[in-house]
């Protein structure tokens, strides 16, 4: 037996656990961390599960290059000559935006730092992005709006010393089940809980106020509870004299919010808005959580400052228990948008149009001349497809067919492309479209680091041996680069990378393999003597002064109206992880959730005459799917929710591409719907 | 009986790997405890029981049973040298009796004995808990215990393997039988209260005494980690599934949880336990009740690992003094 300490590959809590692997080198089980301060012995159903996959029959095990209709076995060296012959010769053609790279958050900070270092050091291009922009982009614009850092601003034991924590948005207890149980355990100890949320989710169920607002009327509810506030003289006036600017504004504002007009809009009562708002303002330490039911909305930036407001005016910011934050969904979501895999930043969140950067990072990886122009984002770099701006697109571990808002529009730009090269760990519905699949490593058979929802960065550990000819994502991206001409992406191994992005990066300068070999260390870590920092903002913020960035109200951009009478709501479940091509190879986690479901409630199932399970066909003016039907009180009348990680009934057909205007996130969360019975 | 320091203790156990394939307490890299090879990390006796499911040495997390290629079954190859598994506790070791009877029973689990048959069981007891804890000892139920005075360890067989072992030490380390006296009446003092809350618990639950509602407002807490499952030594579900590999059939077998709806749906097509808090009873009904009509015994033996590991706190005991506290005869 070999035990080999690693972090969970699911979602952004950052569990830590041994692989136990056999003489045979095979996985056989898992066993949790009673060390790690987050972990502490324990995980969730996905955790458990995690080593299952790996060595699935399914797994890419050779490079593939499609010859004629079929994806067909090559050599390497033939795909990856293809893969950077076709890129450069359509960068000849087209200039060098023509082609666009896409990176993942399932990968390491590692992985990400070369593949936003290949597109702008090698291809000369900032078209870097990956699937943050559609779970988090408004929190990494909202909170470095008014904060200066667009990352959870408290840790997670933080919830054991809060007074009240308000949730929004953010079915915590299956999306980050060891924050989710947390948060259950602190209100058990009497913290309050507020639970804002359309959903009946089972925090509801043991929260002080359970709230439930219309979809997408988030910032209206804040607004008001923001004028409750300052009406009643609740306000934080100390915090607010000392650490903040543009209060007057705000009250300008929220002043057009009082609870009788609010509810109106929200679907609420102004008892519950007054109430939610004495109850976070009294208590000496609020927290807010959130998660995608706050940022996937066509205004998910004003909803995340909405909260950042309601944060400041009551000086819940940089103490201990108290803090806005944001639930990263990915396991390292928040090291793939630290390491710059986003088309406006390099590493650190510093910004490529700034030339002094720019002349540091020529520098150091020895180029001249790195891209000055803002690149494309994930979502607008798709309909760039469709207008032939696109012609080249590499995709690192995303499953853009399941992950993407209107999937027939995803697959139409898809099939215009001059040429797609997909690098994954198993076939997809994207991988059928590509020219070119590169078979890569599972989490259990490489080496890097995760950053985790609260800015820890932990250690990823090679386990087993590659299955079949794959390898590791970063070993192909400098293969690539070597092939392409330029040779500054030459490395022995992760831990020499991570000594790059030290050197590179304010933020992770402290951070070394050997610091973070029992316990991970929490950015901004600025030196190598740096403990780490696990709250923000304590006694500045990032930015100097807290920004008060009132917001006002807009609905979302598609609502139901006489042809779509309701309103679909998209997310996850507790037992699949997005596209599901890791859990539904998971026999546990199949075997739980093996169909496509859209949850309905009794009273809309009564008016519909369907029965729990029966096969209904959900509709949008996107496309239709088929898929069981749930009938439940979770979700309330007039509202439907599907979760998306079904190829065979995907969510993600029907959901429509609008955008928030400044993080260019789509609106997962609102779009009108129709369902009815299948046979 | 013999008596050993620390160092004599390692001495003797590496002594064994000749004969056995030894495992035990070790310290992970990040100081998790576990059971693993000697030369896998530091010799970690002290600390109390072990958070692993103790039992998971002969029924793992996650195994082969049978292989086919070919036309050609593969059965698991015998052991090369049988197990010895040191550092399980009293409670542990009650565990285990209970699970090689559950094993033995109607039809014999040969995968599971593969590995149990002829393997050496030893005990730690004594003051070897965390932060010098006292540890139940056990008396019995194992072929060799192990119990701390502090500063060394009285090691007491108890079969014949275990007394043809003990008889390898320096007959020079024997003590008197009335050295353990004093310890043995600290032993006996432990564990009463909760031994006894079981028991009142087990027998609310049997005269079916425990509403619905108190099932639905336990289960409202639970997030279905099935930790309790995985970390249980009595919990013996597990899921049998073939995977498929080019021209091949692996037939797997795997951890499963009562508390995963999948769990009974899959058996008759629809789960009779379709709701979060029938799942909840379920579980504790079948070691407070279920076992006790089967098998003549509670089938939880106060390891206290649910309640350890229960992210929001359900474990058995929490369970049990509620069931206790709320419902009991008054």
């Amino acid at each position: 037996m070999k035990r080999t300490l690693t972090t969970c590959p699911y979602c952004g809590t950052g569990c830590t656990f041994y692989l136990v692997s056999n003489e045979k080198g095979r996985l056989v089980g898992i066993e949790p961390s009673t060390e790690n301060p987050v972990t502490q012995g324990q995980l969730c159903v996905k955790g458990w599960n995690a080593f299952e996959f790996v060595q699935h029959p399914d797994r890419l095990t050779e490079p593939l290059i499609r010859r004629g209709e079929g994806l067909e076995p090559a050599s390497w060296d033939e795909a990856l000559d293809l893969v950077v012959k076709s890129l450069q010769e359509i960068q000849g053609r087209y200039g060098n935006d023509s082609v666009v790279f896409f990176s993942s958050a399932k990968a390491t900070n590692e992985e990400n730092y070369l593949l936003m270092k290949l597109a702008r050091a090698v291809f000369g291009t900032n078209n870097v992005d990956h699937c943050a922009r559609l779970c988090h982009s408004s929190t990494v614009v909202g909170l470095a709006a008014t904060f200066g850092s667009g990352a959870m601003t408290n840790t997670i034991s933080c919830v054991d010393l809060a007074d009240c924590i308000l949730v929004t948005g953010s079915n915590t207890t299956e999306q980050h089940p060891l924050i989710g149980s947390r948060i259950i355990k602190s209100s058990q100890n009497g913290a309050r809980l507020i639970v804002v949320d359309n959903r009946n989710i089972r925090l509801a169920h043991l929260a002080d106020l359970h709230i439930r607002c219309k979809n997408g009327t988030d910032v209206a509810f804040f607004n008001s509870m923001m004028h409750v506030i300052i009406q009643e003289g609740l306000e934080d006036e100390a915090f607010i004299s000392t650490r903040t600017e543009n209060y007057e504004h705000l009250q300008r504002v929220v002043a057009q919010y009082p609870p009788d007009q609010a509810a109106q809009i929200t679907g609420t009562t102004p008892q519950e808005i007054i109430q939610a708002a004495r109850m976070f303002a009294r208590a000496d330490r609020s927290m807010i959580i959130y998660s995608m039911g706050i940022t996937q909305h066509t205004h998910g930036v004003d909803n995340v400052k909405a909260l950042a407001n309601l944060a400041l005016l009551t000086g819940n910011l940089g103490r201990p228990g108290t803090g806005v934050n944001p639930l990263r969904g990915q396991n390292n979501v928040q090291g793939a948008c630290d390491m710059g895999a986003l088309p406006d930043v390099y590493t650190g969140y510093q910004r490529v149009t700034d030339a002094s950067l720019r002349r540091k990072f020529e520098a150091a990886w020895g180029v001249a001349g790195l891209p000055d122009q803002i690149g494309l984002t994930s979502t607008t770099a798709i309909d760039a497809m469709g207008d032939g701006k696109v012609k080249g697109l590499f995709i690192l571990g995303e499953n853009v067919m399941m992950s993407h808002p209107d999937q027939n529009h995803v697959q139409r730009m898809l099939q215009n492309l001059e040429f797609l090269a997909v690098q994954e760990i198993f076939p997809t519905l994207t991988t059928q479209f590509a020219h070119v699949v590169l078979p890569a490593t599972s989490f259990a058979e490489k080496d890097g680091t995760f950053t985790s929802t609260e800015r820890r960065v932990q250690r990823v550990r090679k386990a087993i041996n590659p299955i079949g000819q794959s390898r590791p994502d970063w070993e192909i991206l400098c293969e690539i680069s070597r092939r392409a001409g330029y040779p500054g992406m030459t490395y022995s191994s992760p831990q020499e990378i991570m000594e790059e992005i030290a050197r590179l990066t304010p933020l992770y300068a402290g951070i070394s393999y050997e610091r973070i070999d029992r316990v991970g260390l929490q950015w901004p870590c600025p030196d190598p003597g740096h403990p780490g920092t696990p709250i923000l903002h304590q006694g500045r913020f990032t930015r100097g002064l807290g920004l008060f960035s009132p917001v006002e109200y807009q609905p979302p951009a598609e609502l139901p109206d006489s042809e779509y009478p309701l309103l679909l709501s998209t997310g996850r479940c507790y037992f699949h992880f997005h596209g599901a091509s890791m859990t539904k190879r998971s026999r546990l986690l199949q075997r739980e959730v093996p169909l496509p479901y859209v949850e309905v409630s009794p009273e809309d199932a009564i008016e519909l005459g369907l029965l729990d399970r029966e096969w209904v066909y959900v509709s949008t003016r996107r496309g239709e799917v088929k898929a069981q039907a749930r009938i439940t009180d979770v979700v309330m009348k007039g509202v439907l929710f599907m979760p998306f990680h079904f190829e065979e009934g995907a969510a993600n057909v029907l959901t429509h591409n609008a955008l928030d205007p400044t993080s260019k996130i789509p609106e997962y969360k609102v779009c009108a719907a129709r369902i009815r019975r299948a046979r | 009986m013999r008596i050993l320091t620390p160092s004599e203790l390692e001495a003797f156990l590496r002594s064994l790997e000749e004969e056995y394939d030894v495992r035990v307490p070790i310290a992970l890299p990040d100081g998790t405890r576990t059971l693993g090879r000697m030369r896998e990390g530091p010799l970690a006796i002290e600390g109390g029981p072990l958070l692993m499911k103790p039992t998971s040495i002969f029924f793992p997390h996650h195994e082969t049973e049978l292989e086919y290629e070919e036309g050609i079954v593969l059965m698991q190859a015998p052991l090369s040298r049988p197990l010895c598994v040191v550092g399980l506790t009293a409670r542990d070791a009650e565990c285990l009796s209970f699970v090689d009877e559950f094993f033995q029973s109607n039809y014999r689990d040969d995968i599971y004995f593969n590995k149990r048959n002829g393997a050496l069981i030893v005990v730690l007891s004594g003051r070897c808990g965390e932060d010098g804890e006292f540890l139940k000892i056990a008396g019995g139920k194992c072929d060799i215990e192990l119990i701390s005075e502090g500063a060394e360890f009285i090691m007491v067989p108890y079969t014949q393997t275990g007394r043809d072992l003990s008889a390898r030490i320096d007959p020079g380390k024997e003590v008197a039988k009335d050295r353990l006296a004093a310890l043995e009446r600290e032993s006996s003092a432990l564990g009463t209260e909760e031994e006894e809350l079981l028991r009142r618990a087990s027998q609310i639950v049997l005269e079916d005494r425990v509403p619905e509602e108190f099932w639905l407002e336990i289960s409202r807490r639970c997030i279905a980690c099935t930790a309790c499952n995985l970390f249980c030594p009595t919990c013996t579900c597990f899921e049998v599934y073939d995977r498929r590999p080019k021209m091949r059939i692996e037939r797997q077998r795997l951890w499963d949880s009562c508390q995963l709806d999948g769990f009974m749906r899959e058996a008759s097509g629809h789960n009779p336990m379709g709701s979060e808090a029938l799942r909840t009873r379920r579980r504790i009904h079948h070691k407070l009740a279920a076992d006790v009509v089967r098998w003549g015994r509670i089938s939880c033996f106060l390891c206290g690992r649910c309640d350890k590991v229960c992210p929001t706190g359900i474990g058995i005991k929490a369970v049990s003094r509620e069931i206790v506290k709320r419902h009991g005869r008054w």
